[in-house]
């Protein structure tokens, strides 16, 4: 009994050790990984949020973004729509905001590859949109493109992906 | 809290029923609710099934298999969102669609799971040697507005379980 505790204590300890080098040291995929979730986070908003509220999450999120970056929106029964820079994208943001009350992002089944270089990196993921409280679920697969620079990973390209073409 | 005379060996059963559960409800029998109208009247918004993971083990996707394709094709093995769609053309097929009915190299297909009405016409496509074509049975909104087309053989994750109205 006193062994099974033992090696229960060990693999505990392990799991922590682990967990802690994961936490204080993460890989490029991960802090890429938890930059895509915050952008998630950041572009999602209620009714309920106030104008500085706002104008600040548009502020972080261009923090996010590199100066040229390029948006390919194409989704099923609409037109395609392309951003050249980031101040369009975000002017674009803002200027949509009146129009919709609520706004809920999450990606979900995120994949990062980091190139060789580890200069750049893509990740594929789910988008899942709700837009409006009683709206259904859009849901789209988007490829983000990635690159390093200062030790910041800036997104440089995101586009629509068709599962089914 | 009651775990009975024996504490351990309740423990030791848990442990069993929740890897046991762990195991099947992700790498055999993957549960799903529907979410949306493109696979009526076969399978109803808020449906709730299974994929069959294993089902393509030893053979090959079928034409009329009703399957779950990922969307995102990243690496690992996490999807918590799929496409439910019918399988309509295999590898090496034109497929094309006339009055609302797949057509296989140019010869109309037998649907019988094709309730609603449905008038689209939509040029032929050919699939590649790993490539299938999925559509699904509910063909009565304008083909721009209804998610069709070829995917690859790897973004099936499995047949759906039980078959609904087919």
């Amino acid at each position: 009994m006193k062994l099974i505790v033992r090696l229960i204590l060990l693999a505990g300890l392990l799991a922590l050790a682990v967990w802690s080098w994961g936490f204080f040291f993460p890989t490029p995929q991960k802090i890429i990984e938890k930059r895509l979730v915050k952008l998630a986070r950041l572009a999602s908003f209620s009714s309920k949020d106030g104008n500085i509220k706002r104008l600040a999450d548009t502020e972080r999120i261009s923090l996010l973004l590199a100066q040229n970056i390029q948006v390919v929106v194409d989704i099923p029964g609409g037109k395609q729509t392309m951003f050249d820079n980031r101040e369009e994208l975000l002017q674009a943001a803002l200027a949509a905001r009146p129009a919709v009350k609520d706004l809920v992002v999450q990606f979900t089944d995120i994949g990062v590859v980091v190139n060789s270089d580890r200069k750049s990196a893509a990740a594929l993921l789910t988008l899942k949109a709700k837009i409006g409280a009683d709206a259904d679920w859009l849901i789209e697969e988007l490829r983000f493109t990635l690159k390093n620079t200062n030790d910041d990973w800036l997104i440089t390209r995101v586009e629509t992906v068709k599962p089914l073409r | 809290m009651a775990i009975g005379r024996r504490p351990k060996r309740t423990l030791a059963r848990l442990a069993v029923l929740v890897v046991a559960s762990t195991v099947i409800f992700k790498f055999v029998l993957l549960p799903i609710r529907v979410v949306g109208y493109s696979m009526e009247p076969t399978f109803h918004n808020r449906a709730v099934n299974f994929i069959n993971r294993l089902a393509y083990v030893r053979g090959l996707p079928r034409r009329g298999d009703v399957v779950g394709i990922r969307f995102s094709t990243s690496p690992g093995d996490t999807f918590h969102l799929l496409l439910l769609k019918r399988v309509v053309g295999l590898p090496g097929e034109t497929i094309s669609f006339s009055g609302g009915h797949v057509c296989v190299n140019g010869e109309r297909q037998d649907e019988p799971y094709l309730k609603l009405p449905s008038d689209w016409n939509v040029p032929g496509k050919t699939l590649g040697p790993e490539e299938y074509y999925f559509v699904g049975d509910n063909r009565s909104m304008p083909p721009d507005q209804h998610e069709h087309g070829i995917a690859e053989r790897a973004r099936i994750v499995g047949r759906v379980l039980w078959k609904g109205n087919d």
